[in-house]
């Protein structure tokens, strides 16, 4: 009983200091620039997280950027999604020959470091007018997502029984109907664990943005942060920490309510 | 039938095609190319022109190259140490603790921010009398170290970020393995007077085993690949002290343009990541052979 105690009242002293570097983030991000002072970090004062936030959207088109990453958030991990599916269907109930292979070749993918990728990613894509586009971000984020997918679905696949496939090809249906209206909707529950995935690797990427974009509309926000970091200091301090703030507190919301998924993802190396 | 399954191939063909193409033309062709490039001198303007193994004998006498390898073995270390090992301490005391799910929740909060996030945050405990800095002197420290601009204690302290951020997944996992651990062993072993250290050592040491390869294993690769911490508190500074492999490979193809030198590194990064996968899994293999 008293070990129990300890052990609580340690893992509570623990957590808030743990939690001090947030709290260091959230009473600097609300404090308005013009009361800043740089040598009174620990007190809180003002409250102006609101209005650092609407300064910060508009200090480097951070919107723009915003905009632009819910779009790639969204579209990429979509197809990403349905692409992989497809792969697994191939492979698990219409037995692609040298399907494992196929299988191999695809999440042989996500091995190597983005590093691998990223110079020829880079002079291609200026090569064909894809360089600084959106389609250019959707396209790569969706590349990037695939293997991944691929992975989570021919296991998902695996798990259905051939016969739910015979039976509906003896009802005379056509192998996209098989795929769209029963193995699909079947597989709803793995296609939202991957989309959410997915979705927060996105919105967390640095290199990719850094790499293939420069204009604000096309940069994915964690780049657009990054460049703020290094454009503003001093009395600005507080609407960048402010950004942050913004940046991060969608995947830390999503994170937290879908843990389990984070976890499945985490144990077949995505992160 | 025959007929059928031919229909098949076709059909099972047409579906795995998008995802194939997808990944060979925008993961696969990079990769074999970036591979040329390593053996080739190339600026972005004409051709790229074979150069056979200098890129990598000039990658081998760079001092900033040494350097940033230098740094990636102490982030490797680094990572493996504390956030692995903090997380199994944190796994074990929220274990059959009620509430143990809220106590772990302040250590969870920094795993979805992102790295340039992570990196805004400290920096700003660590800048020359930011946060850090007014606590110690308030606590009557005069003389604080300058954090993240001597070297290697900017990439320690950036391993300390990195591990304020990691701990609470490494904990999650640690947490799962041991959820999975069958009662009956623990009952027994308690009833024959095993606690604390011996039952930890003697029961779900052994038992969270396999569990601790797989987070090793991730915690190695990740570490190896680090880049958007640095990137986001000391951009690899001052001058390029602090810099990891995979920021060196960045600075050195998209900065000086020496595309050359950028992809041998590349290829250096992959083959050091791939050889510690391959090591680490027969290592793993024949210790289960062991038990």
């Amino acid at each position: 009983m008293i070990a129990r105690i300890t052990r609580r009242t340690a893992l509570v002293i623990f957590g808030i200091v743990w939690l001090l570097p947030v709290y260091l983030l959230v009473i600097n991000a609300n404090k308005s620039p013009q009361a800043y002072d740089s040598k009174e970090s620990w007190i809180p004062s003002g409250a102006s997280l609101i209005d650092n936030m609407t300064e910060a959207w508009h200090l480097s088109n951070l919107g723009d950027s915003v905009l632009a990453t819910v779009t790639y958030s969204i579209i990429s991990p979509l197809i990403a999604v349905l692409v992989g599916a497809a792969v697994g269907f191939a492979i698990v109930a219409l037995h692609l020959r040298h399907g494992f292979w196929w299988f191999v070749f695809i999440f042989g993918g996500t091995v190597f470091p983005l590093q691998m990728v990223l110079l020829p990613l880079f002079d291609g894509y200026s090569r064909v007018g894809l360089f600084d586009t959106k389609l250019g971000m959707v396209i790569v984020y969706t590349a990037i997502s695939i293997p991944f997918s691929a992975f989570v679905m021919r296991n998902f696949f695996t798990g259905i029984s051939q016969s739910v496939f015979e039976a509906a090809v003896i009802d005379g249906a056509s192998t996209w109907r098989i795929f769209t209206r029963i193995y699909l909707p079947m597989a709803m529950s793995a296609l939202v664990a991957i989309f959410i995935l997915q979705a927060t690797f996105i919105w967390n990427d640095l290199l990719l943005g850094l790499t293939l974009s420069q204009s604000d509309n096309v940069r994915p926000i964690v780049t657009t942060l990054s460049g703020m970091q290094s454009t503003y200091g001093g009395a600005q301090l507080s609407t960048v920490l402010a950004a942050g703030i913004l940046v991060s507190l969608p995947t830390v919301a999503l994170f937290l309510f879908t843990q389990k998924f984070f976890i499945r993802g985490l144990a077949l190396g995505q992160y | 039938m025959a007929k059928k399954k031919e229909h098949y191939r076709w059909a099972a063909r047409g579906f795995v095609a998008p995802g194939v193409l997808l990944v060979a033309v925008l993961l696969y062709l990079p990769l074999l190319w970036t591979l040329f490039l390593s053996f080739s001198t190339y600026n972005g303007l004409g051709e790229p022109k074979w150069a056979g193994l200098a890129n990598y004998l000039e990658m081998f006498q760079d001092p900033d190259f040494l350097s940033s390898m230098f740094n990636t073995l102490l982030w490797v270390v680094g990572t493996l140490a504390v956030p692995v090992g903090l997380g199994l301490v944190l796994a074990l005391m929220t274990w059959n603790l009620k509430g143990g799910v809220w106590l772990r929740l302040p250590f969870l909060i920094p795993y979805a921010i992102s790295g340039i996030g992570v990196g805004l945050i400290w920096s700003f405990v660590l800048q020359s009398n930011g946060a850090l800095d007014q606590a110690l002197h308030a606590f009557g420290v005069g003389d604080t170290p300058r954090w993240l601009l001597d070297a290697p204690l900017n990439t320690i302290v950036m391993i300390v970020a990195a591990s304020w951020q990691g701990v609470g997944v490494n904990a999650l996992l640690f947490t799962i393995g041991l959820q999975s651990i069958p009662k009956e062993p623990l009952e027994a072993a308690r009833l024959d007077g095993a606690g604390g250290a011996r039952l930890f050592r003697s029961i779900l040491w052994p038992m969270l085993r396999p569990l601790t390869t797989v987070v090793i294993g991730l915690s190695i690769v990740a570490s190896l690949k680090t880049f958007d911490i640095v990137l986001g508190m000391t951009k690899g500074g001052p001058g390029r002290v602090s810099e990891t492999l995979a920021l060196t490979m960045f600075n050195d193809t998209f900065v000086n343009s020496q595309y050359g030198l950028g992809s041998a590194i590349a290829v250096f990064l992959t083959v050091v990541t791939l050889l510690a996968s391959i090591l680490y899994l027969r290592q793993q293999l024949s210790k289960k052979n062991e038990i």
